[in-house]
């Protein structure tokens, strides 16, 4: 599903420049779930930017489904991720102004799917991640396990290829933690690939394999299964 | 899509009242403001649109000097020779006809009841006008002498609910009965011409005489042409028409013609309504636009300074798969609704304040006028314009967000569009600045012209109408004078205040045909003192000129004295001393002797030169000036008024103070500086809600830095120092900008008076003082409520 072949990415202010991605090369097939780990610094979070599709390289391929998208511009990219990406973030990023149900209906109004389809994909998934109670709550009325829930059902109800989780459990007590890491787990089994980055050794064991990274580039990678 | 955009909006407007409520109050107040204006300016823009032959009727102006004088005359005024020589000489002349505006006093039964807006109309005037005949025959209703039609209000207050047409009218002072031929509705609101009775003109009497001659001018003439462009080529004719009609007369007259629907706004010559100037129009049409740009540049400051607040919104949007238009017009729809809110709330506000409104403008507005189709439209422009000048940079900054940064807490609002903010809070205190020195220096000019010394006293004086040739007035004066308050009664024509009449004088030495245009008014000898006049020269009238100026009741040649004006003296050649005894003569008809020379004094608007003029001994006047001396006066009055009624039955006691009389001379510059003292204050308003929303988030935004500094020891006073010094430096820059713009601006408003107020510095610096104050009131509100809170909740909550 996904080829990056020395990738490369810099960041530039007026005095600093700071290399985040350094030749950065691996491959991630269809069904995977890979953990990504490192450092502060090490450019973690810069590659599942540029996975997402939310940045891009100053150097390099990046191939998503044999698709050459490493110079794509804003557009195409937003295009590109709304039919194949889901994220989940750290911080839940769920906007305080919706809904639960509201918040997961997003991605499915973007991608222009007809209202009623849209109630029956958001309540689907809000079963399936036991938040359904929830659904007319606003986000600063939930704990963090349920927002967290909530972001996930948000970056699953376009059904994704590709999922990215940015540290999933980072704000997470350990039992709504590894609540959602079961979570990304069953959908992986269901078929979706998984990159999640994460600080967490406890958490990288739920993956397939885990790839660690120093100074933007990898420097091992561990098949746990 | 858009239900979600519009709930989104409605929650973030409720998360962030403040700023909701400075956003929508800033812009529905900016919004009645300007709906407001607008509503007055179309109707002054539309003034006397209902006449619909207004484009092709025009009023005649007169223009004459006297042979070997440099100075003409012109005014609004026409003889009764104009119309009948225009219609019968120019094949551009559709029709003419003649008006004359009157005071008159109705009797009906015991009450008398004094009519300010009694017309005398020709008979064309309604094949000209478009005044809707309710009752009567408008072919035949003004053609024959003593024919009345009366204005429905008219003819419910005279006759209630039973038909006029056909009833009869006794006015004072003439023995015919006038007959009530029809009804008119009443005249619009926006009408140059005015009346509550019509009568036809032959009623007035006009002698053949009069017909023939171009001066006795105290009538206006309006022209029908045959097409709008014939104005110009009757224009091109008049001058070589009129040499050929004065030949051998040593005058010359022209006339000019104005554009019917001109004459309201760029005439300087009123109607029978006082005339607005354009420019008035003009400065309303910009306080509004200046008052709408503070009103979005408020909410850019706003939008743009909360932005990061919205940017996680933006990245998580844009996370979900929406690219940059969506986001774009998802703000643009922001704005716009609350535009809407802001133009709803703001047309109820203004049917609201209507009333209010009317009464500062003096003009009665419905509030149909306010939801008229060409001010919804300007409410509708508004909408769009604010929703894309106000919403489009929010929008541009907010779509453009990095989602990446945004999401990963990277994204750093201080510096985000600061610059942008500074500078139009700069702007916004460009205009405060501008306005309040704008403000101050029209209202320091309205006190001066209210209180300038005219050379005359005009207070506690009464003014009495009285019939102008009324034969009792020495018992009338020694009975009013009996009460102890009465100090003078004078008579005179026209009060010092207005002394309009138009005469010629020379000296012996001068050929009869050299003469100089001069106004002169008839006085008796008690004015001067009554009026305070002072001489400059040589003696009041005394109670022998008088009896001589009626030649003694008829039996001896009329002799006349005059007390002239320093101008006038010099006019004719003398110092006051010189003029003093010396021989001249008023419209030739009037021989006699300067008997002083009083100081030169104010007698007409002070938009107008000192101008020469005579006093002239006379038994005559339609007017008495009582001075009274101030103690008591409600007794006074009321001792006058009783007196009055015994002395003169016939008429109503109808009193004025000078002062009022005066004041009303200054109308629309007195309601010109109340409109522009509530706009400025609104716009300084708008321009401290915005400074107060934007200093609210800038506390807020440096509640870290204020935590850490309260925690090494800053005290509060310096904190507020801290939080105030930015916003006090663009006051002082803007103050700066505006004081070039301020000072040129007045400077060419004060050339509309002859006589105005020097400019001094003082007003510009107390402006900017002023403005810093607001500015430093404003924000150290914010300022010391951030420097007094507990620094350990700041830092906690980092």
């Amino acid at each position: 599903m996904i080829k990056i072949t020395n990738l490369e990415k810099i960041y530039r202010t007026e005095e600093v420049e700071t290399v985040a991605l350094n030749d950065l090369s691996f491959e991630v097939r269809d069904g995977e779930f890979v953990a990504v780990m490192g450092p502060s610094g090490c450019g973690k979070s810069t590659l599942l930017n540029i996975l997402g599709l939310l940045d891009d390289p100053d150097a390099g391929s990046f191939l998503f489904n044999g698709v050459e998208v490493a110079k794509f511009n804003e557009r195409k990219r937003a295009d590109m991720r709304k039919k194949n990406i889901g994220f989940v973030f750290q911080s839940f990023n769920l906007i305080d102004e919706l809904t639960v149900f509201e918040n997961v209906e997003l991605p499915l109004m973007y991608a222009g799917v007809k209202k009623s389809e849209r109630k029956a994909r958001v309540d689907e998934v809000l079963e399936k991640v036991q938040i359904m109670h929830r659904r007319n709550h606003f986000p600063q009325q939930l704990s963090g396990g349920q927002q967290q829930r909530v972001a996930v059902a948000r970056a699953v109800v376009n059904k994704p290829k590709l999922i990215l989780a940015d540290e999933p459990t980072g704000n997470l007590d350990s039992s709504n933690g590894n609540e959602v890491m079961q979570m990304l787990t069953d959908l992986n089994e269901a078929g979706t690939t998984i990159v999640m980055v994460t600080h967490s050794e406890h958490d990288a064991r739920y993956s397939h394999r885990i790839i660690r990274m120093l100074d933007g580039h990898t420097v091992t990678e561990n098949i746990l299964v | 899509m858009i239900r979600m955009y519009i709930k989104t909006m409605f929650r973030n407007l409720w998360k962030n009242k403040t700023f909701s409520f400075i956003n929508i109050m800033g812009l529905s107040v900016g919004l009645t403001s300007c709906l407001l204006i607008a509503v007055y300016i179309k109707q002054q823009l539309d003034f006397d649109a209902f006449q619909e032959k207004g484009n092709r009727i025009a009023r005649v102006l007169m223009e004459y000097s006297f042979e070997g004088s440099t100075v003409s005359n012109k005014g609004n005024y026409t003889s009764v020779r104009v119309p009948l020589v225009l219609k019968n000489n120019f094949p551009e002349v559709e029709d003419a006809v003649i008006l004359a505006q009157t005071k008159r006093i109705v009797q009906t039964g015991a009450n008398l009841i004094t009519e300010n807006r009694f017309m005398y109309a020709g008979t064309s005037f309604f094949k000209m006008f478009s005044f809707k005949m309710l009752k009567g025959d408008a072919g035949t209703a003004l053609a024959a002498p003593f024919q009345v039609l009366l204005t429905a209000s008219t003819a419910k207050k005279y006759f209630g609910h039973t038909d006029p047409v056909g009833k009869t009218l006794r006015l004072t002072g003439d023995s015919n009965l006038y007959r009530v031929t029809g009804v008119v509705a009443d005249c619009p609101a926006a009408s140059q011409i005015q009346f509550d009775f019509l009568a036809s003109f032959s009623s007035l009497g006009i002698s053949k005489e009069h017909e023939e001659s171009y001066w006795d001018a105290n009538y206006t003439t309006y022209v029908l042409l045959r097409n709008r462009e014939a104005l110009t080529t009757l224009q091109a004719k008049l001058p070589a028409f009129m040499k050929e009609e004065m030949e051998g007369k040593h005058a010359t007259v022209n006339f000019d013609l104005e554009p019917f629907r001109k004459v309201h706004l760029y005439s300087g010559y009123d109607a029978f309504l006082p005339n607005v100037p354009i420019r008035y129009i003009y400065i309303l049409a910009g306080v509004a636009a200046l008052i709408l740009v503070i009103a979005c540049f408020t909410y850019i400051n706003l939008s743009t300074a909360r932005s990061a607040e919205r940017a996680k919104e933006v990245g998580i949007r844009k996370v979900a798969g929406a690219n940059k238009g969506q986001l774009f017009w998802q703000f643009i729809g922001e704005s716009a609704l609350l535009c809407f809110i802001a133009v709803f709330v703001g047309m109820a506000a203004g049917a609201l304040l209507l009333p209010a409104f009317s009464r500062l403008i003096g003009q009665p507005v419905a509030v149909a006028s306010l939801f008229s189709l060409p001010i919804l439209g300007v409410a509708a422009g508004i909408i769009l314009l604010v929703s894309f000048t106000a919403g489009c940079y929010p929008a541009l900054v907010l779509s453009a967000f990095q989602p990446v940064k945004v999401l990963k807490g990277a994204f750093k609002h201080a510096g985000q569009g600061q610059r942008l903010r500074r500078a139009l809070i700069i702007f916004q205190f460009i205009i405060s600045v501008f306005l309040i020195v704008s403000t101050c220096i029209i209202q320091q000019q309205l006190y001066y012209i209210r209180h300038k010394k005219l050379g005359y006293d005009r207070e506690h004086i009464v003014k009495l109408p009285i019939p102008f040739t009324v034969e009792n007035t020495d018992l009338i004066k020694s009975e009013f004078k009996q009460d102890a308050g009465v100090l003078q009664v004078a008579r005179t024509n026209n009060t010092p205040v207005n002394m309009v009449s138009g005469y010629n004088m020379r000296t012996p030495d001068m050929p009869e045909n050299a003469q100089i245009a001069v106004t002169a008014n008839p006085i008796d000898n008690e004015v001067l003192p009554a009026i305070g006049l002072q001489l400059a020269a040589g003696a009041n009238l005394t109670e022998q000129d008088i009896i001589d100026a009626n030649g003694n009741g008829g039996a001896n040649e009329r002799l006349y004295h005059f007390i002239l004006n320093e101008s006038a003296a010099r006019q004719l050649g003398w110092t006051p001393q010189e003029a003093i005894g010396k021989k001249m003569f008023l419209d030739e008809s009037r021989p006699g002797y300067v008997r002083g020379v009083v100081k030169d004094f104010n007698f007409q608007s002070l938009q107008h030169s000192i101008k020469p003029i005579v006093l002239f001994s006379s038994t005559y006047g339609g007017t008495l000036l009582i001075k009274i001396s101030g103690a008591h006066m409600p007794q006074t009055i009321a001792f006058l008024q009783s007196k009055w009624k015994q002395l003169m039955p016939d008429r109503p006691f109808e009193y004025r103070f000078l002062d009022d009389e005066y004041n009303d001379l200054y109308e629309n510059e007195l309601r010109f500086g109340k409109l522009m003292n509530v706009f400025a204050a609104i716009a300084i308003f708008l321009a401290c809600a915005g400074l107060f929303g934007l200093s609210v988030y800038t506390a807020q935004q440096r509640i870290k830095e204020i935590g850490v500094r309260k925690v090494l020891g800053a005290a509060t006073g310096s904190i507020i120092f801290l939080l105030s010094r930015d916003f006090i430096k663009l006051a002082l820059i803007a103050s700066m900008i505006a004081f070039p713009f301020a000072w040129w601006f007045m400077r060419s408003w004060l050339q509309h008076y002859e006589y105005r107020i020097a400019m001094s510095g003082w007003v510009f610096a107390a402006a900017a003082l002023a403005t810093l104050l607001i500015a430093l009131v404003t924000v150290s509100v914010q300022a010391t409520r951030a420097a007094l809170s507990n620094p350990v909740k700041a830092l906690r909550s980092e």
